[in-house]
C-alpha cells in the first residue's frame, strides 16, 4: 500500500462517519494526520468538518495550519477568496458572518499575509481594491507601502473605464476609504500639490454625492411618455446604488462633514496659513476673506498656495451654501433632500404691493425712464445696462412667507453665503482663473441645480440683462421642455421657473411685451385653483413696505394657488404705467379694471384713479367688460357712472355695441334698447359675483392672450 | 501536644474533638512558623487525633467513644469551617495529612470513613479548600482508597439521592484538580470489566462534558504538578488518559455485553445510547493528546517522560482480546461485527495519537508484542506498520498542532534523553520557518521524516 492509498483510505473512512458519528470521523483524521502530516487532503478534511459545522475557532486554526504548510494549494486559496468576498461584502446571513469571524481568529500576521496574497490574485480592480483596503484598514502600517498606490490604481481605472460620474465605485472607494487613511497616516509625506489634487477629487465625488437627482430612468420614462408623470412619486421609492457597489456600500453618511474632515487634514498637512482645526464651512470662509485682504501682499510660492487656499475653501463654502438654498428652494431636484419639507420656490420681483402703491407715477418713473432709454437704442452692451440697474452687493430684501417656508432664515443665510463666497472668488483675477479651473474640471456648467442658484444670484445682483441669458440656459437644461401640459400641473410648475423668472427678469428691464408673453405662456399650463385664494397679508413681512421702491425680491411658492396671483400682480404691473399716462388706452385701462379684482380691495385706490380718468375722457370702451368683471364694487361703480349723477359716462362695455351705435344713431329705439341690454347685462353680471375669480382671470389670460400682448409696446 | 490528653478527657466528645482541632491548628501553625524540618506532626498529636476525632479503640480496655450522628455533622460542619478559615496552604494541607493521611493502622478505616464524608459534604456546600486539599490527597494516596474514596462520592452523588447530580457537576469548576482526580478514580473504580463495573450513565456524561468544556482539565494535575522522582508507587496515575482510553476501546463490546444480557434478563433498555458520549469522549482524548507535545516541550519532559505506561496498555490489549473473545463466543453469526471493529479503531488511534505525541514512548515493534493476539483490522495493521515513507519534497515543517501554532514555543526542546528504540533516530531540525517559528512539536512522528534510514516493512 501506497502514502497516497493510506491517506485515501483513512479520509474515505472519515468521509463515511462524518454525518453519523462525526466525532469519529474526527478520531480518524487526528489520528491520520499525525501518520501523514504532510497529506494535503486530510487537513482539507478536518477543514471542511470544522467550517461546514461553522465552528469558527476550530476552522480558524485548520485554516491557519493549512494556510501555512499548503501555501500553494489552490483549494486553499479558493476558501480564501471565499473569506475574503465575505469580509467585502455586508451581508449579513450567519454564514458570511462565520466566515467573517473565522478571519477574526487569525493571527494579524496571518490575515495580513493572506489579504495581500488574496490580493495579488485578484483580477478586478473593483475586487482587488477592496481587499487590499481591508489589509490597510487593518494594518496601517501597510498605509505607507500600499496606500497611494491604490489611490493611483482607483483613478487610473476611473479614467480608463469612461464612467460618466465622479460619483462611481473607484471614486467612492478612493475618497471614502482610501483618501483618509492616506492623509492621516503620519508617516507618510505627500507633496501639498498631490494632496490638494486628492482632496478636489473627493470634494467633486461629495459634492456630485449631495446633488445626485432623480435616477435617469424616471427621466426616461417621462420623456417617453409624453406625459410627465409626477416625479417626486416615483423618486421616493428609489434607493440609490452606486454601480459596482452594494446598496449598503453605495452609502455616504454625512457627506460634507466627511469632505470637511478631509479639508482639515489636508489643510493641516498643507499647512494652510491660519489653519487651526476649522470645525464648520462658514469659519471656513471667514478665514479665507481674512487670508484675501493679505494676498496681494504676497509673492511667489506663498502667494500661489495662499491663492489655492482661497479658492478650495471658498468653492467647497460656494458649493455647499448653493446646495443648501437650492435643497430648500427646489428639493425635488436632489435625492434624498426631503421633499416634503416644502415645495419649490421661485425668486421673483416683488409685486405684492403694486395695487396699493397710490404713487403709480413715481413707482413707474424709473421703468419710463429705462424704457425710454431702451427706445432709444442707447443700451449697447447687457451688461452695460445692468451695471445700471442695481449696483453689486446692495442688499435687497427677500420677502417670504416664513409659515410656508419654516427654515427660511437658514435658506436666505445659505443664499447670502453662497453670493459672499462667489464674490470672494471674483475678487483678483488670479483666484478667478483657479476657480474656473476647478469648474472647468467638474464640469459645473451641467450642473443644473447651480445655475438655477447662478440664475438666481444674477436676478439678486440686478443684472437682469444676464439673468435672462442664464435662464434661457437653465431652460435648455430643464427636462421636458418647459410648456408641456401636465395632468398634475404640480409638477410642470417646477419646470416654469425658468419661464416665471424670465417674466420677472423682462419686466425688471422694462420689456413689458415679452414679459407678459412668458407670464401667459405659464398661465396656460396652470389649472386654477377652485378655491379663492384666503387673504392673509399678515404672513408676508411687509415691515418695510413704506420704505420699499419697488424693487424687492420675493420667494414664491411653485404652487398654481401662488404663481396665478404674481402673474395677475405682474400683468398689472406691466399695464400700469401704460393706463395712468396721459395717453387713451381704453383697451388697457379695460384690462387693469380686470385684474384690479384680483386681491380686491387692495387696488381700490388705483381703480378709483382708473375711474377717474374715465370721467376725464367721458367715455370708455372695453367690450370683453362684461366677460371678465364681475367686482360687485366695480359693476355698481359702471352703472353709476351712466347716470346723470354719475357723468352720463358714454360706456361702451358689450360686444359690438359701438358698431351699432354707430349704425343706428338716429334711432332712439335702438338707443333704448341698447340702454335694456346694458341694464340686462348688469343684472345678469350681479347674479355671477360669487364665480371664482381665479376662474374668471385665468379665463381671461388665455382667451385674450394675444389681445394683452399686443396691447403692450 | 501530647499533654492536652488529660484536659480532653472530661470532655463530652464534640467539645474534645473541637478543642483538638483547635490545638492542632495552633500546633500547625507554629510548626510552619518556625521553619521545623521535616513539617509532620509527631506521633503522639497523630494518637491525639485517632483517639479524639476518629474514635479509634486505643487500646482493648477502654471502649471506643462513639458520636451520634448528629455529633458527626456537628464535628464535619466545624471541620469545614476550619479549613475554610484557614487562610495558609501550607497550614491547611498539614492539617489535613495530619486528619486524614493514611497510618496503615486499624484507625485508617475511620479516617476514610470520616473524609467520605467530609467530602462529600464539602461538594455540597462549595468548600473549594477542602477539595483542593483532597486533590493533594488523591495524589499521595495508593489508589485502592482513591477508588474508595469515588465510590463514596458515586454513591452519595449518582446512587442514593436521585437529581443530586448537579451538584457533583459544579466540582468542575470549584476545584479542577480535584475534578480530574476524581476522574482518574473513577475509571478505575469502573473498568468495565462487569455490569456493575460500568460507570452510571448520568457520571459518564458529566464527565463527558467536563472534558469536552475544556480538554485541559485532563491534563491539569499534571500541569500543576512538579514532576519529581518520588511520585508513590501504587499511586493513581497523573493523568486520567489510561483510563479514559480502557473505557472507551471496551466500551463498544462492554456494553453489546451487557445489552445482551439485559435483553436476557428480561430488563428493557430504555436508556439512552452511551455510543455517541464514548465517541465523543474518545475524540477527547485524543485532541488532549494532540495537546500534550507543547506541555511536555514546556516542562523539557518531551520524549523522556511516558503518561502512558506500557503495562497498562499491554494489558488492555489482554483485555480487549480477551473480550473480542468473549463477544465471538456470544455471537458468532455477523451480528454485530461493527462494535469489534469500533473497538479495534479506537485502539488504533489512541496507540497511534499517543505515540506521535510522546505520551507512548515505544517504538511500533514493541505495540506489534503487545497487539499480537488481537485479530485483523486495518487500521491497526496501518498503525502497526506505521505511515509509507515519503521522499516527496513537502517541507519537513509542518506545524500539525493548532495551539503550537498560535502559541510557538520559543525555547528549544531538549533532546530526548533516552530516545525510544527507532522513532526518533535523529532530531529533525528546522530547514526553513514559512511564517512564525514552528515548534520542535511538529515532527511528532520520525516515521513521517522524509531521511528515515530504515523504513518499516510493510505488511498490509
Amino acid at each position: 500500500m501506497s502514502a497516497q492509498k493510506d491517506c485515501e483510505f483513512l479520509v474515505k473512512r472519515a468521509r463515511e462517519l462524518v454525518s453519523d458519528d462525526p466525532c469519529a470521523a474526527k478520531a480518524w483524521l487526528i489520528t491520520a494526520r499525525t501518520l501523514y502530516p504532510a497529506d494535503f487532503n486530510i487537513q482539507y478534511e478536518m477543514y471542511i468538518i470544522e467550517r461546514n459545522a461553522e465552528r469558527t475557532a476550530s476552522s480558524g486554526r485548520l485554516l491557519y495550519d493549512m494556510f501555512i504548510n499548503f501555501p500553494d494549494q489552490p483549494i486553499v486559496w479558493r476558501e480564501i477568496s471565499v473569506i475574503t468576498a465575505a469580509l467585502r461584502s455586508d451581508s449579513q446571513d450567519k454564514h458570511a458572518q462565520f466566515l467573517r469571524g473565522l478571519f477574526e481568529t487569525l493571527p494579524g500576521r496571518v490575515q495580513c499575509e493572506m489579504l495581500l496574497k488574496a490580493t495579488e490574485q485578484c483580477f478586478n480592480t473593483l475586487e482587488k481594491a477592496e481587499m487590499l483596503l481591508l489589509l490597510l484598514k487593518r494594518f496601517p502600517e501597510s498605509v505607507v507601502q500600499h496606500g497611494v498606490s491604490l489611490g493611483e490604481t482607483l483613478l487610473e481605472a476611473e479614467a480608463s473605464e469612461n464612467v460618466e460620474t465622479p460619483v462611481n465605485c473607484f471614486r467612492k472607494l478612493f475618497v471614502c476609504d482610501v483618501l483618509p487613511l492616506v492623509i492621516n497616516n503620519m508617516d507618510m509625506r505627500l507633496p501639498a500639490s498631490l494632496m490638494q489634487k486628492y482632496m478636489l477629487k473627493a470634494a467633486e465625488f461629495y459634492i456630485g454625492y449631495v446633488t445626485r437627482g432623480a435616477a435617469p430612468d424616471v427621466q426616461i420614462q417621462g420623456t417617453q411618455d409624453g406625459s410627465l408623470k409626477s416625479p417626486t412619486v416615483s423618486r421616493s421609492s428609489q434607493r440609490y446604488v452606486i454601480e459596482g457597489l452594494s446598496e449598503k456600500s453605495s452609502v455616504v453618511a454625512e457627506p460634507w462633514e466627511r469632505l470637511l474632515d478631509i479639508v482639515a487634514a489636508v489643510g493641516a498637512r498643507c499647512e494652510w496659513q491660519g489653519d487651526k482645526g476649522q470645525r464648520s464651512y462658514v469659519d471656513m470662509l471667514q478665514r479665507v476673506k481674512e487670508l484675501c485682504r493679505y494676498l496681494p501682499s504676497l509673492e511667489g510660492d506663498t502667494r500661489s498656495r495662499c491663492c489655492s487656499q482661497v479658492v478650495i475653501c471658498a468653492a467647497l463654502v460656494l458649493f455647499r451654501s448653493a446646495f443648501l438654498y437650492l435643497s430648500s428652494v427646489q428639493p425635488a431636484l436632489f435625492q434624498g433632500v426631503n421633499v416634503l419639507s416644502s415645495g419649490p420656490w421661485i425668486l421673483v420681483e416683488d409685486f405684492s404691493s403694486v395695487y396699493n402703491d397710490v404713487e403709480v407715477e413715481r413707482g413707474a418713473g424709473k421703468h419710463a425712464h429705462k424704457k425710454r432709454k431702451l427706445a432709444d437704442g442707447r443700451e449697447k452692451t447687457m451688461s452695460s445696462d445692468d451695471e445700471e440697474g442695481l449696483g453689486k452687493g446692495r442688499v435687497r430684501h427677500i420677502l417670504v412667507n416664513k409659515t410656508e417656508m419654516p427654515s427660511w432664515s437658514e435658506t436666505l443665510e445659505s443664499f447670502r453665503t453662497a453670493r459672499e463666497s462667489w464674490d470672494l472668488l471674483h475678487s483678483h483675477e488670479g483666484l478667478e482663473t483657479e476657480f474656473k479651473k476647478i469648474c472647468a474640471s467638474w464640469k459645473t456648467d451641467s450642473w443644473l441645480w447651480f445655475r438655477i442658484f447662478l440664475s438666481d444670484m444674477i436676478i439678486y445682483q440686478g443684472q437682469y440683462r444676464k439673468a435672462l441669458s442664464s435662464l434661457h440656459q437653465m431652460a435648455a437644461m430643464q427636462q421636458p421642455q418647459p410648456g408641456q401640459q401636465s395632468p398634475s400641473g404640480q409638477g410642470s410648475l417646477e419646470h416654469h421657473r425658468a419661464l416665471i423668472q424670465q417674466a420677472s427678469c423682462h419686466y425688471a428691464l422694462g420689456e413689458y411685451r415679452l414679459a407678459c408673453e412668458k407670464l401667459l405662456d405659464v398661465v396656460c399650463g396652470l389649472t386654477p385653483p377652485t378655491q379663492e385664494p384666503t387673504k392673509s397679508p399678515e404672513d408676508w413681512s411687509r415691515v418695510k413696505t413704506k420704505t420699499r421702491k419697488g424693487n424687492d425680491l420675493r420667494l414664491l411658492p411653485c404652487t398654481s394657488k401662488a404663481v396665478l396671483p404674481f402673474c395677475f400682480q405682474l400683468m398689472f404691473a406691466c399695464f400700469k404705467l401704460r393706463t395712468f399716462s396721459d395717453s387713451r388706452d381704453d383697451l388697457s385701462l379695460g384690462h387693469v379694471v380686470v385684474l384690479l379684482q384680483h386681491d380686491w380691495p387692495q387696488g381700490e385706490m388705483l381703480f378709483l384713479k382708473a375711474v377717474d380718468k374715465i370721467c376725464q375722457q367721458g367715455s370708455f370702451q372695453y367690450e370683453n367688460f362684461f366677460n371678465y368683471v364681475t367686482n360687485i364694487d366695480m359693476l355698481e361703480e359702471f352703472a353709476y357712472l351712466r347716470t346723470p349723477e354719475g357723468g352720463r359716462i358714454q360706456l361702451e362695455l358689450l360686444p359690438n355695441q359701438g358698431m351699432l351705435i354707430k349704425h343706428h344713431t338716429v334711432t332712439r329705439g335702438i338707443t333704448k334698447g341698447v340702454k335694456e341690454d346694458f341694464r340686462l347685462a348688469m343684472e345678469r353680471q350681479v347674479s355671477r359675483c360669487a364665480e371664482n375669480l381665479f376662474s374668471v382671470l385665468h379665463r381671461f389670460c388665455i382667451n385674450e392672450k394675444i389681445m394683452i400682448i399686443q396691447s403692450l409696446p | 501536644m501530647g499533654d492536652i490528653r488529660q484536659s480532653l478527657l472530661p470532655r463530652d466528645v464534640l467539645s474534645a474533638a473541637k478543642e483538638l482541632l483547635y490545638h492542632l491548628d495552633i500546633y500547625i501553625s507554629n510548626m510552619v512558623q518556625s521553619g521545623r524540618q521535616p513539617p509532620q506532626v509527631d506521633s503522639k498529636t497523630q494518637e491525639l487525633v485517632e483517639e479524639f476525632i476518629l474514635h479509634a479503640p486505643k487500646d482493648r480496655n477502654t471502649p471506643a467513644r462513639r458520636m451520634s450522628a448528629l455529633q458527626e455533622l456537628q464535628l464535619l460542619e466545624i471541620m469545614c469551617s476550619c479549613f475554610q478559615e484557614q487562610s495558609r496552604d501550607t497550614v491547611r494541607q498539614l492539617m489535613f495529612s495530619a486528619l486524614f493521611g493514611l497510618q496503615g493502622n486499624q484507625a485508617d478505616e475511620s479516617r476514610m470513613a470520616l473524609l467520605g464524608k467530609l467530602v462529600s459534604m464539602a461538594i455540597a456546600v462549595g468548600r473549594v479548600p477542602i477539595l483542593e486539599c483532597a486533590a493533594t490527597w488523591l495524589q499521595r494516596t495508593y489508589r485502592v482508597y482513591c477508588v474508595r474514596l469515588a465510590q463514596v462520592l458515586v454513591d452519595d452523588y449518582c446512587s442514593l439521592v436521585p437529581g443530586s447530580g448537579p451538584t457533583l457537576q459544579n466540582i468542575h469548576s470549584a476545584s479542577p484538580r480535584f475534578c480530574c482526580q476524581f476522574i482518574t478514580a473513577v475509571t478505575m473504580l469502573y473498568d468495565l470489566t462487569t455490569e456493575e463495573l460500568t460507570p452510571p450513565l448520568e457520571l459518564l456524561q458529566m464527565i463527558v462534558s467536563w472534558i469536552q468544556d475544556d480538554p485541559r482539565l485532563v491534563l491539569i494535575n499534571f500541569l500543576n504538578t512538579p514532576i519529581s522522582g518520588n511520585h508513590p508507587v501504587n499511586s493513581m496515575d497523573v493523568t486520567p488518559l489510561g483510563g479514559l482510553m480502557r473505557w472507551c476501546i471496551k466500551a463498544p463490546l462492554a456494553y453489546s455485553r451487557d445489552k445482551k444480557q439485559a435483553l436476557t434478563n428480561g430488563s428493557t433498555a430504555s436508556e439512552p445510547e452511551v455510543g455517541p458520549l464514548f465517541s465523543a469522549l474518545h475524540l477527547s482524548v485524543l485532541q488532549v493528546l494532540m495537546l500534550l507535545p507543547n506541555i511536555l516541550n514546556e516542562k523539557g519532559l518531551f520524549g523522556r517522560l511516558a503518561l502512558l505506561k506500557m503495562e497498562s496498555l499491554a494489558s488492555l490489549t489482554s483485555d480487549l482480546s480477551r473480550l473480542l473473545d468473549q463477544a465471538d463466543k456470544h455471537a458468532p453469526s455477523t451480528d454485530t461485527p461493527a462494535l469489534p471493529q469500533l473497538a479495534l479503531d479506537r485502539l488504533a488511534q489512541a496507540l497511534q495519537v499517543s505515540m506521535a505525541n510522546r505520551a507512548l514512548l515505544c517504538s511500533r515493534e514493541d505495540l506489534r508484542a503487545i497487539c499480537s493476539r488481537l485479530p485483523h483490522n486495518n487500521l491497526l495493521q496501518l498503525v502497526l506498520s506505521g505511515p509509507v515513507m515519503y521522499y516527496s519534497p513537502i517541507s519537513p515543517a509542518m506545524a500539525f498542532s493548532p495551539r503550537a501554532s498560535h502559541s510557538p514555543i520559543a525555547s528549544h526542546p531538549t533532546h530526548p534523553a533516552h530516545p525510544p528504540t527507532h522513532t526518533s533516530t535523529h532530531t529533525p531540525t528546522c530547514t526553513h520557518t514559512p511564517l512564525l517559528s514552528v515548534p520542535r512539536s511538529a515532527f511528532h512522528d520520525g516515521g513521517a521524516f522524509p531521511l528515515q534510514t530504515q523504513p518499516l516493512t510493510q505488511t498490509m
